[in-house]
């Protein structure tokens, strides 16, 4: 499947993704900034993972994976904003705060052929939508470095 | 229950017709589009652009925001109340015919299209008025001072270089254009990127070499940079003199002129923030001073290039101040919003008629006309990268109006051509830090322990949206040292005292800033008010410097953020 991989080496942290997201979601931001050791500024969105704990943790069964694509979605119309996922969510990408009565996730954008908007808008091309064994190749020394902003790699 | 079926919407989604043009919100010239479907706008990526690929920084992604957005001004407003266009109208002229010339002044500002302040400079002509100012006096319009002999960075510059000097937070002020710059970077081992800040910000993570200065002494490192790449180039330059008041070492200089040399293709970028920099005409020149001793493009990173009226705003302030304005015609953003001192002078001006795309809040006195936004309309102008031509994104707002039609009222002026740069030699350059020296040494007979807890506060550009923020902007970033000495913790608060205004913030420990150094975000105006108007001595330039503060603890959380209206746009 497709996934949003980050590239730390090329992310300045303008937040852009952040924008794009809630320009689309009219202020809810499916994808959101984590500070790293206060320094460095990070976004940190949805993994889609292959065994979603916010689906099993939904009472009501309305988080849901595609095994074809992979995209792990939620229904708005029956989510209830009991907010199980967020509290289950290892990563803690999905905000405990409600928006309209719902918790927000990210969808990948899956309405848009061109792919998730976080992506197509990073100024730096430091977010990608890539297959899993297409990862961006291993350039010596660029791109998986968390970097502070003090130059260090923290990672 | 039993388990939801998706329908593929991507199959199902209409083809929408997507408009195209060059986004207005600074001059990186990014390709930018939104989607109609008949009730609200949606962002479009155009992935063929040239400049940006398809790439947007969070304000570009803004733009279906601003069309669609609520606060909106689709009615002219008489003192915070509704009126019509022709009671307008009828008020404009009546106003017109009261006063004499000498007694009308014309402001423009930012949003302002060049073919728009061509009319301006045409109409002050014909009504014989001498009081036409740039009332623009963020520091980046300092870029309008030229170096003689260097010439403007290209595209193919940033993907070449080898060598890049970036002065101030570049990445910050076009996020869109770092992207070359990264991969500039990344693309051989070899190159190197140096930057110039007094802070460290994010994009100095990314340097070979970071030269932290004292925060307004920029332009003495560089200089000293210049000297040391190329010793004949400015006759005069004290290099160690200029090492000390900059705060760095002269070996850090050395290893940085040997990467910039005149081997090395590539570029020198310089960005100014509002209440960064202290002398904005002589940090800009001391940027393209490195350019030309290294043999090298020079680009300033910035959101507006407007020239400067036959008047300087430092002078119509005063005339203002005097009362000897009558009416006021500011056009363009920034007022009286952001420059909290100038509402007393504009108390002063009997009829003020503004214009505006967004409903002020608070309201204010005088006359506001509501506008159509950039990017309704079609314009003209340059980016950093060439000339641009602008054609409208969506439809004009019902009840806002061209810019045209409003400026009929005052007359028909034919385009009268105004040459946006002023050149400079670089003996003006070495002058110019002459006159710093003695400012610089002036300031240091302050002394700093007559006022308790006193920092020095700067701005910082925060990553926002229009109309809404991304970045806190009720937060200060705050050394380790500094918040021990007012023993205020991580996410504490302090109450932040300025000449001109005060406010609370939350606090942020961290190393960033060096001690003895605040900062704060300059995007909401209860922040900016923070920073008084100074007169640059250099240049008689109005700008926004550097302000000494006192700060004390306080217990009370501030009021968050949030979607704050009164942001600048």
């Amino acid at each position: 499947m497709k996934r949003i991989v980050l590239r730390p080496d090329y992310c300045i942290g303008c937040r852009s993704c952040e924008a794009a997201c809630r320009s689309r979601f009219k202020g809810e931001a499916r994808i959101r900034h984590g500070e790293v050791t206060t320094d460095a500024l990070l976004p940190q969105g949805c993994r889609h993972c292959e065994e979603p704990l916010c689906a099993a943790a939904c009472p009501f069964q309305v988080i849901v994976r595609n095994p074809d694509t992979g995209v792990v979605r939620k229904s708005d119309f029956h989510c209830v904003g009991c907010r199980s996922c967020a509290l289950a969510c290892p990563f803690g990408v999905i905000p405990p705060a409600l928006m309209r009565h719902m918790s927000q996730k990210c969808t990948l954008c899956s309405d848009r052929p061109e792919g998730p908007r976080c992506v197509q808008t990073c100024p730096t091309g430091a977010l990608q939508f890539t297959e899993d064994d297409r990862m961006p190749e291993k350039k010596a020394g660029v791109g998986f470095a968390v970097r502070s902003i003090h130059g260090r790699r923290l990672a | 229950m039993a388990k939801v079926e998706w329908p593929d919407r991507a199959e199902s989604r209409a083809e929408m017709n997507a408009t195209r043009t060059t986004c207005p919100f600074c001059l990186n010239g990014c390709t930018s589009g939104v989607e109609f479907n008949g009730v609200v706008h949606q962002m479009h990526y155009f992935t063929d652009a040239e400049v940006n690929k398809g790439r947007l920084c969070p304000r570009g992604n803004s733009a279906n925001i601003v069309l669609d957005h609520r606060d909106r001004l689709c009615r002219p407003l008489l003192d915070g109340r509704d009126t019509t266009w022709s009671e307008a109208e009828a008020l404009v002229r009546t106003w017109l015919a009261e006063v004499k010339p000498e007694e009308l002044a014309v402001v423009y500002s930012r949003g302002r299209a060049a073919d728009e302040v061509r009319r301006l400079h045409g109409l002050a002509e014909e009504l014989g008025t001498p009081n036409l100012a740039c009332g623009h006096i963020e520091p980046e319009n300092c870029f309008n001072y030229r170096l003689e002999g260097v010439r403007d960075a290209g595209l193919a510059d940033i993907e070449s270089a080898t060598a890049m000097l970036l002065v101030g937070d570049v990445f910050s002020t076009s996020p869109v254009a770092s992207w070359r710059m990264l991969d500039a970077r990344y693309k051989d081992r070899k190159n190197r990127m140096v930057v110039v800040d007094s802070v460290r910000t994010r994009q100095a993570g990314f340097a070979h070499s970071f030269v932290q200065v004292r925060p307004g002494t920029e332009p003495f490192a560089l200089l000293a940079l210049a000297a040391l790449i190329e010793s004949g180039l400015a006759p005069g330059v004290d290099v160690d003199r200029y090492v000390e008041l900059a705060g760095v070492k002269r070996q850090q200089l050395e290893a940085a002129a040997a990467m910039l040399g005149p081997a090395m293709p590539g570029f020198v970028a310089s960005a100014m923030h509002t209440g960064r920099v202290r002398h904005p005409a002589f940090h800009s020149l001391a940027g393209q001073l490195v350019a030309r001793a290294g043999v090298k493009p020079f680009v300033g990173f910035r959101e507006t290039e407007l020239p400067s009226g036959p008047m300087r705003f430092a002078d119509l302030r005063r005339k203002m101040a005097e009362g000897s304005i009558k009416l006021l015609f500011w056009t363009g953003g920034l007022f009286p919003f952001s420059y909290a001192e100038l509402l007393p002078e504009a108390a002063k001006v009997e009829h003020i008629v503004a214009t505006s795309i967004f409903r002020p809040e608070p309201p204010v006195r005088g006359l506001v006309l509501p506008l159509t936004a950039e990017l309704e309309r079609a314009s003209a102008g340059r980016s950093y990268w060439g000339e641009v031509e602008r054609s409208p994104l969506a439809a004009p707002l019902s009840g806002t109006r061209q810019f045209g039609r409003v400026l009929e009222w005052f007359g028909r002026a034919a385009e009268k051509p105004e040459a946006a740069v002023r050149p400079v030699g670089a003996a003006d350059v070495v002058a110019m830090a002459a006159r710093a020296v003695d400012a610089a040494r002036s300031e240091a007979a302050d002394d700093p322990d007559r006022v308790p807890n006193r920092v020095l506060l700067l701005g910082e550009k925060k990553a926002i949206g229009l109309r809404g923020f991304h970045d806190p902007e009720d937060e200060v970033s705050v050394n380790r040292a500094d918040a021990e000495r007012v023993e205020v913790s991580n996410h504490g608060y302090l109450m932040v005292k300025s000449p001109t205004a005060e406010r609370e913030f939350r606090v942020r420990v961290t190393d960033a800033v060096p001690a003895g150094v605040m900062m704060v975000g300059t995007n909401v105006h209860a922040n900016r008010c923070l920073f008084p108007l100074e007169k640059d001595e250099l240049t008689g330039e109005v700008t926004v410097a550097p302000t000494p503060v006192s700060v004390e603890k306080t217990e009370s959380m501030p009021v968050a953020s949030g979607e704050n209206p009164s942001v600048w746009v």
